[in-house]
C-alpha cells in the first residue's frame, strides 16, 4: 500500500495549531506509519520551490492553519489549493479568522503606526540594506479566513482544535474514510448541548466579567451574568471552558447553518436581559445593563469578526 | 465610496415591518396615497422580534445602505414582548456597528402603528435624507 502524503502549513498563526497535533499522543505514530509528511515548515525543512515542483493534486491532505494576512499567506493558500486533493482549514484562524481577525477593526496604517510607533523606518515591502534589496511580503488591507481566498474541503474548528476532534480527523485520514466535502469536524449542535451546567432560566440583571466574580461551578454561566458564547458556538470540545469554570469565548465558530456568530450571540444576550416585568418603566434599567458590556465586538465576535459582515468594513 | 456621494446617491433601504402594526401602517400610507421616497424595500415579518441581528448584518453585507425596523408601540406588541427584545437587540447591534466603523444611524428602529401611515411616510423620508448624507454603506469591502 502506498503511503498517504500529508502537508501541514501555517499562515498567519501563533504556532499553537502545529503543537496541538501532538496532543494525540501515541496516535501520531499511527499517522507516521500511514502517511509521509511532505510539508511541515514548523518541523521539517521543505522549500517553497520544492513545493512548486510537486504535481497538482499530489498531496492527499493539507492541514492549513492560520489566517490570510500577507501576500505570502495568500500565495501559499493558492499554491496549496492546487497541490492538495483535500484542503483543510485547521483551527479558528483558518476557519473564521480567529482572534487576530479583530485586527480588521483597524486599518493597515493604524496597525503599523501602533506596532512600529517608535521605530524608524517602518518596514516597507522593499528595503535597501548595504547595497542589497530585501523584500517582505505585502501586508494585506484586511485579514480573511482561508475560505475567503480558496475553496476549502473540510473545517476543523477550535483555538486550538481539541484533542478528540484531531483524533477523529486522523482516524478518518488513516482509514481513508473522509466524510462529505464541506464537513465541519465538530458537533452540529451548540456548546450548551454538551455543557453539564444547570440552567435556572434566570434573566440577566447585571453583567460581570470573568475576573469580577467567582462563578458557581454547577449553574449556567449566563444565569450568573457572565457572557458565555455557548448558545451561539458549535460544540465538539466537550464544553472545555465551562468545565474549567470559564465562559465560552466562541472559538469553534457558529453552529451549522449560521453565518454571523456574533449577531447570534448578541440576540441571545438581548433576549436574556431583564429587570422585572418588561415595559416602559424598566427601559432605562435595561439600557444600563447593556451599557455594562465594554467591548461589544471583542465579546461577541472574538473569533469570528473576519468572517462576518462587520469585519469587512471599508477603511480610509 | 465617495464618487457616488452628493445628491445623485440614492440609498437602498431594507425595511423589516411587523405585520400587525408597521406593515399595516405602510399599507395605509399607500392606500392614503402619501408620497414617500421609493428607496425603501419593505419586507413583512410576523413581529419586529423576529428580526435578528444577523438578518440586519446580512442585508448590509448584500448592499443595503440602511435598515429600517418597524414594530408596534411599546405595550402593543401582538406577541406581548417581541418589540422589547428588538429594542435591546438593536441597541447592542448599534454599539457593535459603531465599533466596527459603521455609522449606527444606518439601523433605525421606529414604532409605527397600523393607523400611522403618516408616521411611516415621515420616517422613510427622514431616513432616506439621513442616508443620503451618510453616503454608501462601507460594509463589504473587496480589497
Amino acid at each position: 500500500m502506498t503511503k498517504l502524503k500529508l502537508g501541514i502549513y501555517w499562515a498567519a498563526s501563533c504556532g499553537g495549531c502545529d503543537v496541538s497535533l501532538l496532543e494525540v499522543d501515541e496516535q501520531i505514530l499511527d499517522l507516521a506509519a500511514a502517511a509521509d509528511i511532505v510539508l511541515w515548515p514548523c518541523a521539517a525543512d521543505v522549500k517553497y520551490d520544492d513545493l512548486r515542483e510537486y504535481p497538482d493534486g499530489w498531496i492527499d491532505l493539507v492541514l492549513f492553519n492560520g489566517a490570510i494576512r500577507t501576500q505570502e499567506n495568500l500565495e501559499l493558500a493558492q499554491l496549496l489549493r492546487k497541490k492538495a486533493r483535500n484542503l483543510v482549514a485547521y483551527g479558528s484562524c483558518a476557519h473564521t479568522g480567529g482572534v487576530i481577525g479583530l485586527a480588521n477593526l483597524s486599518s493597515r496604517e493604524e496597525i503599523f503606526s501602533t506596532l512600529f510607533k517608535d521605530h524608524d523606518p517602518i518596514p516597507t515591502e522593499v528595503s535597501q540594506v548595504d547595497g542589497c534589496s530585501l523584500e517582505l511580503p505585502q501586508f494585506l488591507n484586511r485579514l480573511t479566513p482561508l475560505d475567503a481566498v480558496v475553496s476549502v474541503d473540510y473545517y476543523i474548528p477550535g483555538c486550538p482544535p481539541p484533542r478528540e476532534i484531531i483524533s477523529a480527523v486522523l482516524e478518518a485520514v488513516i482509514s481513508g474514510k473522509l466524510p462529505e466535502k464541506g464537513t465541519v469536524f465538530a458537533s452540529e449542535k451548540n456548546l450548551c448541548d454538551e455543557c453539564p451546567r444547570e440552567r435556572t432560566e434566570q434573566p440577566i440583571t447585571k453583567i460581570y466579567r470573568p475576573h469580577e466574580i467567582e462563578a458557581d461551578p454547577e449553574i449556567c454561566l449566563l444565569d450568573q451574568g457572565l457572557i458565555c458564547l455557548g448558545p451561539a458556538t458549535r460544540g465538539g470540545c466537550g464544553a472545555a471552558c465551562p468545565n474549567a469554570n470559564m465562559p465560552c469565548t466562541g472559538c469553534a465558530g457558529p453552529t451549522a447553518g449560521v453565518t454571523d456568530q456574533g449577531a447570534a450571540m448578541l440576540n441571545t444576550i438581548a433576549s436574556l436581559i431583564g429587570v422585572g416585568e418588561e415595559g416602559e418603566a424598566v427601559l432605562q434599567d435595561e439600557d444600563a445593563i447593556l451599557q455594562e458590556i465594554e467591548d461589544v465586538i471583542g465579546t461577541f465576535y472574538r473569533f469570528s469578526l473576519a468572517s462576518s459582515a462587520l469585519g469587512s468594513v471599508c477603511r480610509e | 465610496m465617495s464618487d457616488t456621494g452628493g445628491n445623485s446617491f440614492e440609498p437602498k433601504i431594507v425595511a423589516f415591518l411587523c405585520r400587525w402594526c408597521s406593515y399595516a401602517g405602510a399599507d395605509l400610507a399607500g392606500v392614503s396615497r402619501l408620497i414617500y421616497p421609493p428607496n425603501v424595500i419593505p419586507m413583512r415579518v410576523n413581529c419586529s422580534g423576529r428580526v435578528d441581528a444577523g438578518m440586519v448584518t446580512e442585508v448590509l453585507a448584500k448592499g443595503a445602505d440602511g435598515v429600517l425596523i418597524g414594530g408596534c408601540h411599546p405595550g402593543d406588541c401582538h406577541y406581548v414582548n417581541g418589540n422589547y427584545k428588538t429594542r435591546r437587540r438593536v441597541q447592542l447591534l448599534k454599539a457593535a456597528l459603531e465599533q466596527a466603523g459603521v455609522n449606527p444611524e444606518r439601523v433605525h428602529l421606529e414604532w409605527i402603528s397600523a393607523s400611522e401611515g403618516g408616521k411611516f411616510q415621515k420616517t422613510v423620508e427622514g431616513f432616506t435624507t439621513k442616508l443620503k448624507e451618510l453616503g454608501p454603506s462601507p460594509v463589504g469591502c473587496d480589497d
